[in-house]
């Protein structure tokens, strides 16, 4: 059974919870879920097993609390800290795959609306021109911005949970707004004030939307032989 | 942690592999058996931690099986070094069962 499947089967059996029993299991899951570098197949597994004992449980007419104790956060860190880490070849596939998917999405919005503006608009001269090693910078810079930025986000949902009083909606959405405003900002001014470092290199915009094309098409079908993200 | 739950630890890690080594068991079946036998002091959440590290220690390995009637579950088996464990649990506990009991039962009584 492929970790996607345990995720599915797991989606499915929650809807069988009682309403005060989910909110208790969605919160665990949310909790041990939101964890970097722990093996996805045992996260899943586990969180599957918990499922499934608390549906007995609550067949047997007890409830979460009675099951998992009321101190659901210190049990969770217990089950987190007994978790394997992921193992190498998985966090490098997903890593390339995380990197590859990114670049051909950009290359490919770029390409196109170089390419649009240019024909149908005769802005710009037709092709792309960037100092090679500016542009290598650029990526990695962005790429290291972005793992930043999905750090943050699991730090602050993983935050909200167990929380007996969650802040107001509007406050959690202004932090999200900030947040998200902040990370588009930042990579916004690496592209603006990075120097020019290298020789200039020149692409025409159907060159970068083939180029970008195969890079897009590597990481789908990555994606949907390995099933690395669905 | 409380002087009962360290106490608890290594017996109940001893206890879960005796239960496995006995036939494949999943996690709600053990925490049943080991309220069974009389452990109903145990939370039945803290088995699922226990499991986790005897699978990273090898001693136990887990497969999702399809159950007889029911939906497909971890089914946890002894490895070769979960029965090795186990000896050694129980000769330990052996050693130590009979002493413990003494020491309890006399107290602090003179003779």
């Amino acid at each position: 059974m492929n970790t996607k499947d345990l995720i599915q089967l797991n989606n499915e059996k929650r809807n069988q919870l009682t309403e005060e029993n989910n909110k208790y299991y969605g919160d665990m899951l949310v909790y041990i879920r939101t964890n970097f570098n722990k093996s996805e197949r045992y996260t899943e597994e586990v969180l599957l097993e918990l499922l499934e004992h608390l549906l007995q449980a609550q067949a047997a007419g007890r409830s979460a609390k009675e099951v998992f104790g009321d101190d659901p956060k210190t049990y969770c860190d217990d089950i987190v800290g007994e978790i394997p880490s992921e193992n190498k070849s998985n966090r490098i596939t997903f890593a390339l795959y995380i990197v590859l998917n990114l670049i051909g999405t950009v290359g490919l919005t770029v390409g196109f609306v170089g390419f649009i503006l240019h024909s149908l608009f005769e802005l710009g001269n037709g092709n792309m021109a960037f100092p090679v090693g500016s542009g290598m910078l650029i990526i990695f810079i962005d790429l290291l911005l972005l793992a930043l930025f999905i750090f943050m986000i699991f730090k602050w949902i993983k935050g909200s949970t167990f929380n007996e009083k969650r802040p107001k909606k509007w406050i959690e959405f202004l932090w999200l707004w900030a947040l998200s405003t902040l990370f588009i900002g930042l990579t916004m001014l690496v592209l603006r004030i990075m120097p020019d470092i290298g020789t200039d290199f020149h692409v025409s915009f159907p060159a970068i939307i083939l180029i970008a094309g195969i890079v897009y098409l590597i990481s789908f079908i990555m994606n949907k032989k390995m099933r690395i993200i669905n | 942690m409380s002087l009962k739950s360290q106490l608890l630890k290594g017996i109940l890690e001893g206890c879960i592999l005796s239960i496995i080594s006995r036939e494949p068991t999943y996690g709600y079946e053990l925490s049943v058996k080991l309220q069974e036998f009389g452990l109903d002091d145990v939370s039945e959440g803290s088995i699922y931690p226990i499991l986790l590290r005897l699978q990273k220690e090898a001693l136990i390995q887990g497969d999702m099986k399809k159950s007889e009637f029911g939906p497909k579950r971890k089914y946890y088996d002894l490895t070769n070094e979960g029965q090795e464990a186990l000896k050694e649990f129980i000769h330990h506990w052996q050693a130590i069962k009979q002493p413990v009991n003494t020491i309890i039962e006399k107290g602090g009584k003179r003779e």
